[in-house]
């Protein structure tokens, strides 16, 4: 990866350090253009810049979110190393972000490149394949949950049919992260359009010049689309760990009661985190449990990032 | 005259007599003002004679949340100078107040909410709910458990609604159809075991060519058949008031969660789970249940079921008998839960508020209620009266002095849950019984220690 360079535009004044010296005109123009984007700034500071810092403050602290809440230091961070659940739902988040975003990837780039020939119905197919990505996640979580349904689940029926064992998706500890897994990959389609994108932004001199040397289809899929995709990969390799780590609105429907059953199979970490805020009265634990997967998910953001320069092409011309 | 004073205005940047900035500043000033003006003009009181609306939500389904809006009619009919609106909010998990608490602290919450009553006390710990004891409460005509439930710390916190009991359901044509007389579940027979129930339920067992369940006699832990359920019929109490420990792990509850995971096992518990899981989620519709379909023999379910089978099965016919018992011999034992009426936090109007929750959980509505619903009274008088109580709903009535009641402890939401892991866990056999109630006291009682020494009287 080569770091752009910005350099400052010869016009602007020299500043000295530390000091921003502005014109009465300049002045005017900045408080004009905050004023403008005022709507934007007021909501950001009140709706984010503030919940951050606040519930920083609250996980040091035993709070049910009414009263006052009581200082307790880092108790419920040291608490969390002895917490069995919190171990458990680390590991389903983890068994499930390790699976849904890499089998996520493979779908999209098969569909991707489904979508890439050249026959006239693609747009249609492009379309149907895309509207999983605008229909309401409850909503398409109520239709996967019929579908996979024991007894009247359609998918189900045809697991029958085939001579292969019932299986009660979301009602069996063993299977129920693996059903979320599938039901991860109705967003595939999205992911798809931008692969697709990348896709057509590949010149087709290369795989010209490849095809006259003789490269199969094989060989030009690894040897030019696959290293020239790698940046759009990365991207969704970011976007869908971080997504990943906070599975929340399918296992709230689909789970039962406790939210993250049966037998915590689907305990996922924001699952947990919303029990113990909402259910539990432990609002300053579900503050610092929302801190430390700030923390995790920024790190391995950062990693991913870093392992980019060994893997991830960018075009150079 | 604000729309000439606008006119005005594009008028002059038009014909460009003023520029754009200052045509800014102007029509910034002219829309403040007007917002100004029509602040002023909300605060005339023109409707000061409106009467004041009181707020309550809840989280009831029908066919019961049509009873709760008639009552909520009638109660309007005659009340003044203030009017109640019943507002449904989405069906809840049982421990579930995440609604509530967000419209409290944003200071949108209602007047009353409808709360599950084994949780005012962990709601009221946490200072989500007003104490009633300014507003004179008087919980004595109500009856012990209930009283217990709806108080923390020796303060009144709700008012007790409604409340009800658990038994044993059986369908008489399933059992003819293997040949089992439904004569031998006659209450007037007493109760039979839980052995003999697995005995009856076996050749009611079908499957498919795959194996899997088209029809069950019984399964233990569908609808009613919770924890608490076979904990008590075991003989197990939950919470130790001497030591204020919480007592999952007792004997009695693992010999009931031993006999629960057996019965499972015995039949595949997977299997089992196929066929009975779906009803226990969230949402799923009554009308399908196995046993109102006619698919599942026996269960255990409280009186609202009798309304639920004259709706969607007026057909079928059924009995209702005592909860099984461990050994020949032993009492009987089922638990009554039930719903109270709170103000919480931040309530507005909360003088009204408490007017309608006398008159709603006073004898004028359980009256209604109880008729209406199936249920049982917690205003101990009205247990006393026959006519709230027709054919099958006598029998739930019987029942209720010596009904058992979950411990009504400040982490009860939290008992709750895991309580309820620890059962999938059991009946899906993935752990030991002991194990797994072990789990749920080490995660439960150190939030209880904070508390102790708690009174249950």
């Amino acid at each position: 990866m080569v770091a752009e360079t910005i350099v400052a535009p010869s016009r602007a004044p020299a500043k000295r350090r530390g000091h921003l010296r502005l014109s009465r005109r300049e002045r005017r123009n900045l408080a004009v253009g905050l004023l403008f984007i005022s709507p934007w700034l007021i909501g950001f500071l009140v709706f984010l810049v503030y919940p951050i810092v606040y519930t920083i403050r609250i996980s040091f602290t035993r709070y049910t979110g009414f009263g006052e809440p009581e200082w307790i230091g880092l108790d419920n961070y040291r608490n969390m190393l002895h917490d069995d659940l919190f171990w458990t739902a680390v590991y389903n988040t983890l068994y499930y972000t390790a699976l849904a975003v890499p089998i996520g990837a493979v779908v999209a780039m098969i569909l991707a490149l489904a979508m890439n020939q050249p026959l006239p119905e693609v747009p249609i197919y492009r379309a149907i394949i895309y509207i999983p990505s605008v229909i309401p996640l409850f909503t398409l979580t109520f239709v996967y949950q019929n579908l996979v349904h024991p007894t009247q689940g359609v998918f189900n029926r045809f697991l029958i049919w085939l001579g292969l064992p019932n299986i009660n998706w979301f009602g069996d500890p063993r299977y129920a992260k693996l059903a979320l897994v599938l039901l991860a990959q109705y967003g595939a389609g999205q992911v798809a359009v931008i692969f697709l994108a990348a896709l057509k932004g590949i010149p087709a001199s290369l795989y010209e010049a490849a095809s006259l040397d003789g490269a199969s289809a094989w060989r030009r899929f690894w040897g030019i689309t696959l290293p020239l995709m790698t940046p759009v990969i990365l991207y969704d390799l970011i976007l869908g760990v971080s997504l990943g780590l906070q599975i929340f609105t399918q296992v709230y429907i689909i789970s039962g009661d406790p939210p993250g059953g049966p037998a915590n199979s689907t305990l996922m970490y924001v699952v947990y985190l919303y029990n113990n805020a909402f259910r539990f009265g432990a609002m300053g634990y579900a503050a610092a449990l929302a801190w430390v997967l700030f923390v995790v998910t920024l790190v391995l953001a950062l990693l991913i990032f870093r392992s980019s320069r060994w893997w991830v092409h960018y075009e150079t011309t | 005259m604000g729309n000439d004073a606008w006119r005005d205005l594009v008028r002059k940047l038009r014909s460009r007599r003023i520029d754009r900035r200052e045509f800014m500043k102007r029509a910034s000033a002219l829309g403040a003002g007007a917002m100004a003006i029509s602040g002023a003009l909300r605060q005339v009181p023109t409707r000061a004679q409106e009467p004041t609306t009181v707020t309550f939500w809840t989280t009831f389904t029908d066919p019961d949340l049509s009873i709760l809006q008639s009552m909520v009619e009638t109660y309007n009919s005659q009340a003044q100078g203030h009017q109640v609106e019943l507002v449904q909010i989405p069906p809840a998990q049982v421990t579930d107040v995440t609604k509530l608490m967000t419209a409290v602290r944003g200071g949108t919450g209602p007047d009353v909410y409808h709360l599950d009553r084994f949780i005012v006390a962990q709601r009221a710990a946490d200072g989500l709910l007003q104490d009633l004891s300014g507003l004179g409460a008087d919980l004595s005509p109500y009856i012990a458990f209930a009283r217990a439930e709806a108080t923390f710390n020796g303060k009144p916190y709700a008012l007790p609604f409604d409340t009800d009991a658990r038994a044993l359901y059986y369908r008489h044509d399933l059992l003819q159809s293997a040949g089992i007389d439904p004569a031998e579940l006659d209450p007037a027979n007493g109760p039979v075991t839980w052995d003999r129930i697995a005995e009856i339920a076996g050749p009611l067992n079908q499957q498919d060519s795959a194996g899997n369940y088209t029809r069950m006699g019984f399964i233990p832990w569908v609808n009613q058949g919770w924890h608490y359920t076979f904990g008590f019929s075991w003989g197990a109490s939950f919470f130790d008031e001497a030591t204020c420990t919480v007592t999952p792990d007792e004997q009695a509850m693992v010999d009931a969660s031993t006999w629960v995971q057996n019965y499972c096992i015995e039949l595949d518990a997977a299997k089992v789970n196929a066929f009975g899981g779906p009803t226990m989620q969230p949402g799923f519709p009554v009308q399908q249940h196995p046993f109102i379909v006619g698919t599942l023999a026996m269960q255990i379910t409280g009186d609202w079921a009798i309304n639920q089978m004259e709706t969607y099965a007026p057909d079928a016919e059924y009995g209702i008998t005592w909860m099984p018992v461990p050994k020949e011999g032993d009492q009987s034992v089922t638990w009554a839960g039930g719903w109270s009426v709170v103000i919480p936090q931040g309530a507005k109007h909360v003088e009204e508020a408490w007017t309608f929750m006398q008159w709603f959980a006073g004898e004028p509505g359980q009256r209604i209620y109880t008729k209406e619903s199936k249920h049982l009274p917690t205003i101990e008088a009205l247990l006393s009266d026959t006519e709230l109580f027709e054919g099958r709903h006598q029998f739930f009535a019987e029942l209720l002095p010596t009904a058992k009641n979950r411990p009504p402890l400040p982490v009860g939401a939290k008992y709750w849950d895991e309580l309820t892991v620890a059962w999938q866990k059991i009946y899906l056999n993935e752990e030991e019984p002991a194990s797994a109630l072990a789990t749920v006291k080490e995660r439960v009682q150190p939030d209880l220690q904070r508390f102790c020494p708690i009174e249950m009287s």
